[in-house]
């Protein structure tokens, strides 16, 4: 592909309620741009071909409501809403735009406020069968929990090393929501949620905004280039499925990607995945083939996904610890691999990675292997340090 | 609001699911559908259950919307049926103390007072 990451931004993010979103979704946009203004050819100002805009629970017309603020109006603006992979499904469109001579010059933005939507956890959709049930999302994580610690796939600790790791990474993010050393035995203990899940191994209430500019070739250095971008929506979730939730969606994307890009898991230097819940960021690993199947518990029980590790896998804190406000969540995970692949991640820098993987998937649609999954490829253009 | 949950039929005491199935392919599927959505073969009307084994299962412990804890949730398997998401009943009606274990034979025993279907384990 023919398209590069110009320029990254994002907001803090964390529990804001008395934060206009649009000065979240502002303080994204503007340090983009002045990221993508660094020392190219040409200026970058506020004019874009088009903007993407992945939300979730925004009000409708939030993403022009938080646009003109800053004189972004006039071009085209698509919001998209896919659970929590709406950012990075923005940002593949955005990618596919640019790629097909659509559009020029693209801004993502993901924006989402939830602590000003939901006290407690996100409520589930009661026009679903199983939302109406009852099955509140850390509910639908910890049924596959339930039963991979059944089949003797993951063990209770494995699962709590998972919150251990992000946490302490993101002690190293200043822009994450909280950080912290944590033991397992405290992870475990921790408030139960949904069983065998506790609060620790839950992503929080989060409010936040994330931005990134792309466009064609610029010979900018910097400039991240995509290599491959896929999305897929689930097929039938059901009785025939040996696999948990999500895994076969996950795993069919990733085939894709791998066939379409010729990249192999090996390749791969540092990877942000989709870990809403600890067996999520284990379920995602096995599932793009970064382990072999039983494998991910033990790596990350070992270190081996930890920054240190020989596969690092969210540095940045993931959505256990940065923080989870889902339509921008996959736009901070993009940025996250980019500040990586450019050598910009400070105290939780990877060394010298020149591939990386965003993972974004999402779910609330009973019956289907999840509401979408998108994987974006991205690749260092020049050495980083 | 239409209620999405499955449909019950309690007929003769013997509490099923009302769904359909592909004459063709034999899927079966716990809802109405107006062709099957595997294979696009027509359906006919099924009653599934009472019978099933639990695939999955977790005890919430937090308040859901109005939905007060503990409660507990299992995906059930269906004797030759669909897979459904149930609430699961202890020995004397209220929600189960300790989650159900993976494998364990329960049968559907009716709707709770929020609507939703319920199961009971076997002995």
């Amino acid at each position: 592909m023919n398209v590069y990451i110009h320029g990254v931004g994002m907001s803090r993010f964390g529990k804001q309620p008395d934060t206009p979103l649009a000065t979240l979704a502002w303080q994204a946009v503007e340090e983009a741009i002045a990221d993508a203004d660094r020392d190219g050819p040409d200026r970058y100002d506020n004019r874009f071909d088009a903007v993407f805009v992945g939300s979730v629970f925004g009000a409708p017309g939030v993403a022009q409501r938080v646009l003109h603020g800053l004189g972004i109006s006039g071009p085209p603006v698509l919001t998209i809403e896919n659970a929590c992979a709406s950012g990075t499904s923005a940002f593949h469109e955005a990618v596919t735009a640019v790629a097909s001579g659509r559009f020029d010059r693209v801004l993502v933005l993901g924006i989402e406020q939830l602590s000003t939507v939901f006290r407690g956890p996100i409520l589930p959709e009661d026009s679903d069968p199983e939302g109406r049930a009852g099955l509140a999302l850390p509910a639908l994580y910890a049924l596959a929990a339930t039963r991979w610690l059944y089949e003797g796939r993951v063990t209770l600790d494995q699962l709590a090393a998972v919150s251990v790791k992000n946490h302490a990474h993101a002690k190293h993010n200043d822009k994450a929501q909280y950080g912290g050393d944590y033991s397992i035995a405290e992870v475990l203990a921790s408030k139960p949620i949904a069983d065998p899940l506790t609060l620790l191994q839950c992503s929080p209430i989060s409010d936040g905004a994330a931005a990134a500019i792309v466009g064609g070739p610029r010979g900018v250095a910097g400039d991240v280039r995509v290599r491959a971008s896929v999305h897929q929506t689930g097929g039938l979730w059901d009785h025939r499925s040996p696999n948990v939730w999500g895994y076969q969606l996950v795993r069919d994307t990733a085939q894709r990607l791998y066939q379409t890009s010729g990249v192999n898991p090996e390749d791969i230097d540092v990877c942000e995945m989709h870990d809403a819940f600890t067996i999520g960021e284990l379920v995602t690993t096995e599932a793009l083939g970064l382990t072999g199947e039983g494998e991910a518990g033990p790596a990350a029980l070992a270190g081996r996904t930890g920054l240190g590790g020989s596969l690092p896998i969210n540095p940045s804190g993931g959505l256990l610890s940065r923080g989870h406000p889902l339509g921008a969540t996959g736009v901070a995970q993009i940025a996250e691999i980019t500040w990586q692949l450019r050598g910009q991640a400070g105290a939780r820098q990877v060394p010298g990675p020149r591939l990386g993987l965003v993972e974004t998937m999402g779910g609330g649609v009973s019956g289907t292997d999840g509401n979408a999954c998108v994987l974006v490829l991205l690749e260092a253009t020049h050495p980083t340090r | 609001m239409p209620d999405p949950r499955p449909q019950l039929d309690t007929t003769d005491g013997v509490v099923r699911v009302i769904g359909v199935r592909c004459t063709e392919c034999g899927y079966p599927v716990a809802f109405a559908r107006l062709r099957c959505p595997v294979c696009r073969g027509p359906v006919e009307t099924e009653r599934f259950g009472p019978d099933g084994v639990v695939w999955s299962a977790t005890t919430v412990r937090i308040p859901v919307g109005d939905r007060e804890p503990p409660y507990q949730l299992a995906y059930v398997d269906l004797q030759e049926g669909p897979r459904i998401l149930a609430h699961v009943a202890g020995p004397d009606g209220a929600p189960a103390s300790d989650v159900v274990p993976v494998g364990a034979r329960v049968r559907l025993r009716g709707r709770n007072d929020a609507g939703d279907a319920v199961v009971e384990v076997l002995a």
